[in-house]
């Protein structure tokens, strides 16, 4: 068979059609189990002989998680993912909701299947690819999904974006992470007036421009909370991003247009206010010369 | 409830509250009903501000878009941008005050963990955009002895593990104070780069600009912190930037905590004296 012949998928090779037949099955498998939100067969396969110990466990936590199965009785059972590939209209903040939202119920039938209760050490990755267009992108999340010494398997198993240990140091402390929070909103402004302030010379707040952004904000982290709320007591959101947008007046639009974005990331967390165990904590001063301030400064600091 | 037969098997589990074992167990799906918290803080930043006997009541923020004015100035002079500078600090002060009154409507007795931030905006040199974010705090028991002055809330820009160790110092917080100085190096003239051509100098000229520019703004800080009340401040920083200005245009921004010692001896607790260690593992 020539190259040509190859590439272009013409040959008669049986193998070959045998193979293509085989994705073809695979592409319908997916395409059925996302419609009726499980997973396919091949990746129950999977997660059933990992959960029956037939394959071994995996886990992306360290070495140092290990100790958590001993101390804490968690314990990994396998890696659970969930993806959903998202396309977006004006603004990706609505896409950043629903995306990460959809992965993580995806991660979390997963982890389901392999009789968890949580999924520790969770970690979110965005992916663009060029020629797919500027307005959708690919929001994915993975995680070892653990069980809990003394605990029967969770329907719903609670999302942890902390490592094994500190999910072990929290739940000793009465915090149970939960869940991934977002709050993300975006608004156009209109204005026939100059709100940019252009051409003044004096020192001026821009009024109508700090409250529209404020508007925003508040209406993200309202957002946030109430997604927090559904899931647990707390947020602790520590990745925030806002921008603020202009666009010239033009022929067929005479007014100066401005749009905002923000959006808000945060570990929900379930614990009840007011009752803190004590973590017992004692000060230590490491005379190891690390990442801590220097007395003396480095040479990329004064040369 | 934690029923005795799941705590036995883990006694981990014995410490988590009925509701998060009830979740943990697949018995409820969702939160529980009434108030939730939100915060910028890390998973252990939260911990400590527990450990301080605080908890969190939420995120605050106040944010200010401004238009600096026009700043005449001689290219030859050392000199202090009064325009700018002024610009810069009213509007810091602008978006700390609504951050504070965000906090004063959640009953708060202060904010941690406070950033303030400038971003210039792409589509006009003159317009910079500053935030102020942080997370409102309570004492716990609801001690009246931790609020900033005039009855206001305390600000900070402590992480939590920091406020857990002011705390441990037998000092609190009072107010976020700042000081800025926008200044103009002087150009040196023509005649008199010459002369320095081929010799080891000091710019004395120079040194002058930045002493004064870093000496103004540390004075107007140190100023905040006396009107605030306190009596000293820590974790001072000193930045030096330009937000898109002209070259020889700089800010010195000095930036701290200032507090003063608490006064209910009640409330302070043991002093924590350091171990000293050295880590084998990193």
């Amino acid at each position: 068979m020539s190259l040509f012949g190859r590439i272009l998928g013409q040959g008669r090779d049986p193998d070959r059609q045998q193979h293509q037949a085989e994705q073809r099955a695979r592409s319908q498998a997916w395409e059925t189990a996302l419609n009726n939100r499980t997973a396919p067969e091949f990746v129950k396969d999977r997660l059933e002989n990992t959960k029956a110990g037939r394959l071994p466990w995996v886990s992306t936590g360290s070495v140092g998680a290990l100790v958590a199965q001993r101390t804490h009785g968690i314990e990994p059972v396998g890696i659970v993912s969930g993806n959903c590939w998202y396309h977006y209209g004006y603004s990706w903040t609505r896409g950043h909701y629903d995306g990460w939202h959809t992965a993580i119920d995806r991660m979390q039938r997963e982890a389901a299947l392999l009789d968890a209760n949580a999924v520790v050490d969770v970690q979110m990755k965005a992916t663009r690819m060029e020629g797919t267009g500027a307005d959708q992108m690919d929001y994915a999340v993975f995680g070892t999904a653990v069980r809990i010494a003394g605990l029967a398997p969770t329907r719903t198993p609670v999302v942890a974006t902390v490592s094994a240990l500190e999910f072990a140091r929290l739940m000793e402390s009465g915090i149970l992470p939960v869940g991934l929070a977002i709050g993300a909103h975006f608004n156009w402004y209109y204005t026939y007036f100059n709100a940019g302030g252009f051409g003044t010379w004096w020192n001026q707040e821009l009024t109508a421009l700090s409250e529209f952004m404020s508007d925003v904000r508040r209406t993200a982290l309202s957002q946030l909370a109430s997604d927090g709320a559904r899931m647990g007591t707390g947020v602790l959101a520590r990745v925030q991003f806002s921008e603020l947008l202009h666009a010239e007046s033009s022929d067929n639009d005479p007014r100066e247009r401005f749009l905002a974005r923000y959006i808000a990331f945060g570990t929900a967390v379930l614990h009840e206010p007011r009752r803190h165990v004590p973590l017992g904590l004692r000060a230590v001063f490491s005379v190891k010369d690390g990442k801590m301030t220097p007395v003396v400064p480095t040479d990329e600091e004064i040369i | 409830m934690a029923d005795q037969t799941t705590t036995a098997a883990n006694p981990v589990l014995a410490q988590l509250p009925p509701s998060a074992l009830e979740r943990l167990q697949g018995l409820r799906e969702t939160g529980r009903k009434g108030g939730i918290f939100t915060s910028d803080l890390s998973v252990n930043e939260f911990l400590m501000v527990r450990e301080a006997g605080f908890e969190p009541l939420g995120l605050v923020l106040g944010s200010c878009i401004y238009h600096v004015g026009i700043q005449y100035g001689s290219w030859k002079q050392n000199q202090e941008l009064n325009v700018i500078s002024q610009a810069m600090y009213q509007a810091r002060e602008l978006a700390m005050s609504r951050m504070e009154q965000e906090a004063l409507l959640l009953k708060a007795d202060g904010v941690v963990g406070v950033r303030l931030e400038v971003k210039r905006l792409e589509w006009d040199t003159n317009i910079l955009e500053f935030m102020a974010i942080g997370t409102a705090i309570a004492h716990s028991a609801g001690h009246p002895g931790f609020k900033g002055p005039k009855g206001m809330p305390f600000t900070s820009d402590l992480s939590g593990q920091d406020f857990w160790m002011l705390l441990r110092a037998g000092h609190r917080p009072l107010a976020m104070v700042m000081g800025s100085c926008v200044y103009h190096v002087a150009h040196q003239g023509v005649l008199r780069a010459l002369g320095n051509v081929g010799r080891n100098v000091e710019i004395t000229q120079f040194t002058q600009a930045m002493y004064d520019a870093r000496e103004l703004a540390m004075e107007r800080m140190q100023h905040e912190a006396a009107e605030a009340g306190a009596d000293g401040v820590v974790g001072v920083q000193l930045h030096e930037g330009s937000h898109n200005w002209q070259p020889h245009v700089i800010e010195f921004f000095a930036v701290g905590t200032a507090v003063k010692p608490i006064e209910d001896k009640s409330l302070i607790p043991e002093p924590a004296s350091p171990q000293i260690v050295i880590p084998v593992n990193d």
